[in-house]
């Protein structure tokens, strides 16, 4: 670190130079709360916001946007902030080490494991929404469904028959699960079994995508014949 | 010392050991010692790489050992390692149950568990004084020797025992599935784990050695064969595994593959012995050593045993790797029945058959609905079990009943088969649930890849 830069320091600093950010969705009644117990306790914030530089004496909180909050209702003067880099990885760092933001795990990759402490998350915090989904039918379907890997969206979950629902339920994934899709396989030397697992939509997409004719009437079964004697 | 041993690396390990100053260091017995040993375990230059990275976030093991195949040249391949090394200097005092060495086989298993170990079968911990071997498979991880120490008479022996114990991989693990409470579905779980882990492609022998109940041999209708298991058990001969085994196969709906798996069905003979007759007759020791004739043919074995500590349950202990205990959580008596067998059996089991092996893996819960009022009140009684032996014994059963509890972290979740009414009407069909039902499909499965599968 080098002289010239404040980065990484911990300083007091004047509540009015520090701008919010996006600020907190906390309560009023904890936000009031803690200040009067803040004001009693001896009026220092031991836990510091976190703020990146903006500017000559400008500052913007990029993580515990709810001590700045309890600072400016306790009517604190100086604030106690540790100065973070203004990279956006930082940013989204310091948002996920703080709480404010939900981390999210790859699912095109993810382990049963990680998919089952995703899914008890989501249960126990969006309880309401996932209630009638039984999380091992769930964990074991998601971590099982085949071509989790070429996943465009979270949409396939919804066809695995395990409670989970187009709409709300799926939206409540999005929160925890993002993807990486690998790009589908070239299916010109597909084997046989595995063309019959595909739907016939993709099948028909498939023969289109060959230059194919005389597809779009045929049946499952002569489409993968098609398919494979192409 | 075996004579297939060369002398001369036998020689040089023993001569790179007296060189070690007292209180050598990591990076001394690096680079004093541990070429020998590696050398002496068989693994040359181009099959050991350093600083091994295991696929988890920047964690390197000290030393990752595989041998060559043809075109594969470990050192410029670097996958699928066989063993992975973790050296300490001899200022860590690795004695069993020391806190290093409790932090040190914590970091071991963690390396072994990521993701570029997979393939790893072997884990080893030593400090140049203390030794111990530990084998992985899928996920489970349980010690192969106990912590040996090593001094300058007994050094060659001692790594002999886990070069022999490497070179001869056995393709198993045999799980006892054991509860000194009754009913907690063990004959359940053992038919259902099976047949999960056959769809996974895996090959699984079912012991039923619960000769009084014969629940399994009936669950599945499993005929006896030509020999019996008291003739396996009575028998000095080599056994004919195919005259024992009663093969339980079923289509899948397709029809295009059969999925199966095998079974020891328990004989009349062996059940109408009683006790004292079992005990003259046979050692505890042999049913481990009839079932390590099948070792090197199943990826798994697992054992139904009687809920008690008679013969046939002590038998299944002994010949077990590990114990998997099932417990219901509305059956308090389920749950301190497992404790003492975590602290009292298992562990003189392991002080009798001396190599480490049998360990616990944690409980799970099985088939019961659990309202939260129960789930509080099932972990205040597990609260209380553990600060109870923590106090009268100085027994820690936290990892056992609580094993995603950290320092840091307060998880007290415990895995759960919930209840389905299939499972419970499976007797009827003499197939197992997870064949006909795919929510218990889902159930079983998770239970699989939650301990075994990687």
């Amino acid at each position: 670190m080098s002289n010239l830069s404040d980065i990484g320091n911990l300083m007091h600093l004047y509540l009015d130079y520090i701008e919010p950010g996006a600020g907190t969705n906390a309560s009023d009644f904890l936000i009031s709360s803690t200040a009067q117990i803040l004001n009693q306790l001896g009026g220092r914030n031991w836990t510091p916001v976190i703020v990146k530089e903006v500017g000559e004496d400008q500052y913007q909180v990029i993580g515990n946007s709810f001590i700045y909050a309890v600072a400016e209702e306790a009517g604190l003067e100086k604030v106690w902030c540790i100065i973070a880099d203004e990279t956006p990885e930082t940013d989204e760092l310091v948002k996920v080490l703080t709480g404010e933001k939900i981390p999210k795990i790859n699912l095109s990759l993810a382990t049963r494991d990680e998919i089952k402490s995703a899914l008890e998350y989501l249960i126990q915090n969006q309880g309401n929404v996932l209630k009638r989904v039984k999380l091992p039918v769930a964990v074991n379907r998601i971590d099982e469904a085949p071509n989790r890997q070429y996943w465009k969206s979270l949409e396939p979950i919804t066809k695995l028959k395990c409670g989970i629902t187009k709409g709300k339920k799926l939206n409540v994934l999005k929160e925890v699960f993002y993807l990486t899709p690998k790009p589908q396989p070239k299916l010109v030397n597909h084997p046989p079994k595995e063309l019959s697992k595909l739907t016939v939509k993709e099948l028909k997409a498939m023969a289109k995508e060959k230059g194919l004719s005389g597809y779009s009437k045929k049946k499952k079964s002569e489409l993968v014949e098609l398919l494979n004697g192409a | 010392m075996s004579n297939t041993l060369n002398p001369e690396q036998g020689d040089a390990l023993k001569r790179a050991w007296l060189n070690l100053p007292q209180d050598a260091q990591q990076a001394m017995i690096n680079v004093v010692f541990v070429p020998e040993l590696i050398n002496f375990l068989g693994f040359d230059s181009t099959e050991r790489v350093p600083e091994y990275s295991t696929g988890k976030g920047g964690d390197k093991v000290d030393y990752a050992l595989r041998h060559n195949r043809e075109e594969d040249i470990f050192i410029q391949t670097k996958n699928n390692p066989q063993i992975l090394l973790e050296l300490k200097g001899r200022n860590i005092n690795l004695q069993e149950n020391s806190p290093k060495y409790k932090s040190t086989v914590k970091q071991l298993k963690g390396y072994l568990l990521a993701r570029n170990c997979r393939s790893v079968q072997w884990g080893i911990i030593t400090n140049s004084n203390q030794i111990q071997l530990f084998r992985k498979h899928g996920k489970v991880i349980y010690p192969a020797t106990p912590c040996l120490e090593i001094n300058q008479d007994n050094i060659c022996a001692t790594l002999k025992v886990i070069k022999d114990k490497i070179d001869q991989t056995k393709k198993g693990l045999t799980v006892a599935i054991y509860n000194n409470k009754g009913g907690v579905g063990k004959t359940t779980t053992v038919a259902n784990l099976a047949a999960a882990l056959a769809i996974k492609g895996k090959k699984v022998l079912i012991v039923d050695f619960d000769a009084n109940q014969r629940d399994l041999t009936n669950l599945l209708k499993a005929q006896v064969g030509q020999q019996t298991l008291y003739d396996c058990l009575a028998s000095k001969n080599q056994i004919n595994h195919s005259q024992v085994i009663y093969p339980h196969r079923i289509k899948n709906k397709q029809g295009d593959k059969e999925l199966r798996f095998d079974i020891i069905p328990v004989d009349p003979q062996l059940s109408n012995m009683g006790e004292d007759n079992l005990r003259q007759n046979f050692s505890f020791r042999r049913l481990g050593q009839v079932l390590d004739y099948f070792k090197s043919n199943y990826d798994y074995i697992l054992i139904d045993s009687p809920p008690n500590w008679r013969f046939f349950s002590v038998s299944a202990v002994y010949a077990a790797d590990v114990v998997l205990i099932p417990t219901k959580h509305n059956n308090l008596f389920s749950l301190e029945n497992a404790a003492v067998a975590i602290k009292d059996y298992i562990t003189k089991t392991q002080e009798t058959k001396q190599d480490g092996s049998p360990i616990a893996l944690p409980i799970f819960f099985n088939g019961e609905k659990i309202t939260d009022a129960q789930r509080r009140t099932v972990h205040q009684a597990i609260d209380n079990l553990i600060s109870r032996y923590k106090k009268e014994y100085a027994f820690d059963l936290s990892p056992y009943f609580y094993p995603h509890w950290t320092r840091g972290k307060r998880d007290k979740s415990i895995f759960e088969i919930p209840n389905h009414a299939v499972i419970a009407d499976a007797a009827f069909g003499h197939i197992p649930s997870v064949y006909k039902n795919k929510i218990a499909r889902d159930y079983y499965m998770n239970l699989a890849k939650e301990y075994f599968l990687q």
